[in-house]
């Protein structure tokens, strides 16, 4: 078994360590025996997302929102949504998520429109929300607590067309008012978590996995793995929080 | 009646310095802080007559303000510096207030002053530096400063606080490079005029890939680290200014120095540094730049780079184990996988530590282990013979060396630092330590007390 991992704007949506989560990826799949394909699109690459069984986008900068806007309505808005239709399994983590939403206004009121493939939207506040966090998933997204180190300023407001990907259980999440932390469509999740998120959290990091070998070979019997170690930090963080 | 203040404000922050030093505590902060309180322009009147130079950046402020003192005192120069990384403008109010009498008059007429980036906003308008140099920007602490752009703007508006100060900027950092664009400053550029083809992969994590100026992507014509090298914007033309103080030639780079060729304002020479590893030789290089620039002859300054030596847990040794220790600060992800490179190059075999905390000198968010190259050590092979992490968050190190491919069976975690020392006396081989900062100051006490060293703020 073969799983084709697309890394999308790696130049420029790169911040806080989200990297670990490919790294996370590829490493649980070799473990197992199953074979991953890392390919980077950069801004302006003409890489393809209907070969990937995952797609995975991380948080940026403010500063480089401007070029990453630009190569989105060149055409790569279209392709992610279809993706997303498709049933693509994809990460995004926050400024990546929220991209995929309608739009960002900002604390003095400039909107930004964003690709719209999920039925949610972000306004900026004054206040950063900083700090660990946890998180438990609603059953369809695998009910796991997930904890994770959040980093924003926007609030996020989730449509009828979404669900969130879970309670927040201390921390902000979306909003810091409404109690949700992040989005579920499809095959989508979207999240506030930095960390990165998945190598302390095994369990949805092979959720993951699972989601996308499912769709690949219509069967995804995962080998436990000894998560020893990621689960000592990822208790020890419940624990503080 | 400001006189009045003033006088008062220097006998509290005396007072408490004092009284810190009686409970055994380095009263570094806090006797600045409080003097402030009552006399808020008491750096102004501490230090309108010393000749001051100012160190900021993200990585190098404290080697490079090592590097310097040195050369200061090979003058001959009457000088003091903030040497406890107390950087903050209470700590550096505290060093004023400790280097004049009790009628604010100077005892000495310089000062070496290490400035954190985002403090300097606050210092340099009442310090009034006569040089400034800024050694690089980096990814660092985001918690605390938010983005790296937000740096860059607040050390521009710091220098508009010192309009007359001579600027030594690091030419191969585009992001530093770029303040000098809009400041009424003197620039002074110095860097590294080779580097690997920028045909390798590129680091996975750049901070600066595209142009500051008009956002198009850069091209390279070479690369030393990081971001850092020969950058230039094909859209708009901003590119690496030509460096007056160059090295032109890395002709070795040793596990205990560097041998480099430098042109010094048209003049070439041959140089040793004292401290290994490419981020040191930046050290140095900016270093020089600013002691000549402050009035110092080279001859003097270069003398200087290959006698420093900088303690306090930058490349600091001690007898530690059968061969010894070296204790490497890592704080950000640039400067960690600058040390990674770094042992990549020790061909002996060796045990390191890794400690990790995330106090708010640490920053909070310990993510950035993720985007530092720990997946150099899974390539280490037998060289490495043992991982031991430690600190608050030795659980999360312990994952990331994990997933760095490091073998399970050569992972350890300790916690007690007491214990991990006294592991580390029986000692085989080289024992390398990279701690955060302060886990820096923990695991240096322990050490400290089992092998001798000095404390932390003499």
């Amino acid at each position: 078994m073969q799983l084709n991992i697309c890394h999308l704007y790696p130049d420029v949506l790169n911040l806080y360590g989200d990297g670990g989560n490919i790294i996370t990826l590829t490493r649980r799949l070799r473990w197992r025996g199953i074979e991953a394909t890392v390919t980077r699109a950069p801004i302006g690459s003409p890489v393809s997302l209907t070969g990937a069984d995952f797609v995975f986008i991380g948080g940026g900068q403010d500063f480089e929102q401007q070029v990453l806007l630009e190569d989105l309505h060149r055409g790569r808005d279209r392709e992610i949504r279809a993706a997303i239709e498709d049933g693509i399994p994809f990460l995004t983590i926050c400024g990546g998520y929220q991209m995929l939403g309608s739009y960002y206004e900002t604390y003095d009121g400039q909107r930004c429109d964003f690709i719209g493939a999920l039925d949610l939207c972000t306004v900026g506040s004054k206040k950063r929300m900083i700090g660990n966090y946890k998180f438990q998933c609603t059953p369809e997204a695998g009910g796991s607590i997930v904890v994770g180190f959040e980093n924003h300023s926007g609030k996020t407001r989730l449509g009828s067309g979404v669900q969130p990907l879970g309670k927040v259980l201390a921390g902000y999440g979306n909003n810091g008012e409404d109690g949700t932390e992040g989005a579920h469509y499809k095959n989508v999740f979207g999240s506030y978590s930095h960390g990165p998120m998945l190598p302390k959290n095994p369990a949805f990091a092979d959720l993951l996995l699972a989601t996308a070998l499912e769709r690949k070979y219509g069967n995804a019997e995962l080998q436990p793995l000894d998560d020893r170690a990621e689960l000592a930090a990822h208790d020890e963080m419940c624990a503080k929080l | 009646m400001l006189k009045l203040r003033m006088i008062l404000a220097i006998l509290l922050g005396r007072a408490m310095r004092l009284l810190s030093r009686l409970l055994h505590r380095g009263g570094t902060d806090l006797p600045g802080r409080a003097a402030l309180k009552l006399c808020p322009e008491l750096l102004r009147l501490l230090s309108s007559e010393v000749k001051s130079l100012a160190i900021t950046g993200t990585n190098g402020k404290t080697t490079s303000a090592r590097i310097i003192e040195e050369a200061f005192r090979e003058k001959g120069w009457s000088y003091f510096a903030n040497r406890s990384g107390a950087n903050l403008i209470s700590g550096i109010t505290t060093e004023f207030i400790m280097n004049a009498d009790w009628r604010g008059r100077p005892r000495k007429d310089y000062a070496i002053i290490e400035c954190d980036e985002a403090a300097a906003k606050k210092v340099f308008g009442q310090l009034k530096p006569r040089v400034v140099v800024v050694t690089n920007l980096f990814r660092d602490q985001l918690d605390r400063y938010g983005e790296v752009t937000h740096t860059l703007s607040n050390i521009r508006e710091a220098m508009h606080g010192a309009p007359e100060a001579l600027l030594c900027l690091n030419a191969d950092c585009s992001l530093t490079a770029s303040l000098a664009g809009d400041l009424p400053n003197k620039v002074i550029w110095y860097g590294v005029n080779k580097g690997a083809a920028p045909s390798r992969p590129q680091p996975a994590i750049s901070d600066a890939t595209h142009c500051i100026r008009c956002k198009t992507e850069y091209e390279y014509s070479y690369i030393t680290y990081g971001h850092l090298g020969g950058y230039r914007c094909p859209h708009c033309g901003y590119a690496r200014p030509k460096a007056d103080v160059a090295v032109t030639d890395v002709v070795e780079q040793r596990a205990d120095g560097s041998t480099v060729v430098i042109d010094w304002h048209g003049s070439r020479r041959v140089v040793e540094i004292n401290l290994p590893a490419m981020y040191n030789i930046y050290n140095a290089v900016g270093a020089l730049t600013a002691v000549t620039a402050m009035g110092i002859d080279a001859d003097t300054a270069i003398a200087a780079l290959g006698r420093f030596s900088c303690g306090f847990g930058r490349m600091e040794q001690f007898k530690l184990g059968k061969k010894g220790a070296r204790m490497m600060l890592v704080k950000n992800p640039a400067g960690c996988n600058q040390v990674l490179e770094f042992l990549e190059t020790i061909s002996d075999p060796f045990a390191l530590v890794i400690c990790l905390n995330d106090r708010s000198a640490d920053g909070t968010d310990v993510s950035w282990i993720w985007d530092a190259e720990f997946e150099t050590l899974g390539r280490l092979g037998s060289r490495l013979r043992r991982v031991i992490v430690s600190g608050d968050r030795a659980a999360d190190l312990r994952v990331r060396v994990k997933y760095a491919g490091v073998p399970d069976e050569r992972i350890t975690l300790q916690r007690d630092y007491e214990t991990l020392v006294r592991e580390l006396e029986q000692a085989e081989e080289t024992v390398f330590l990279m701690p955060t900062y302060t886990a820096m100051l923990e695991l240096r006490q322990a050490v400290i007390r089992h092998v001798g060293g000095a404390e932390f703020w003499e």
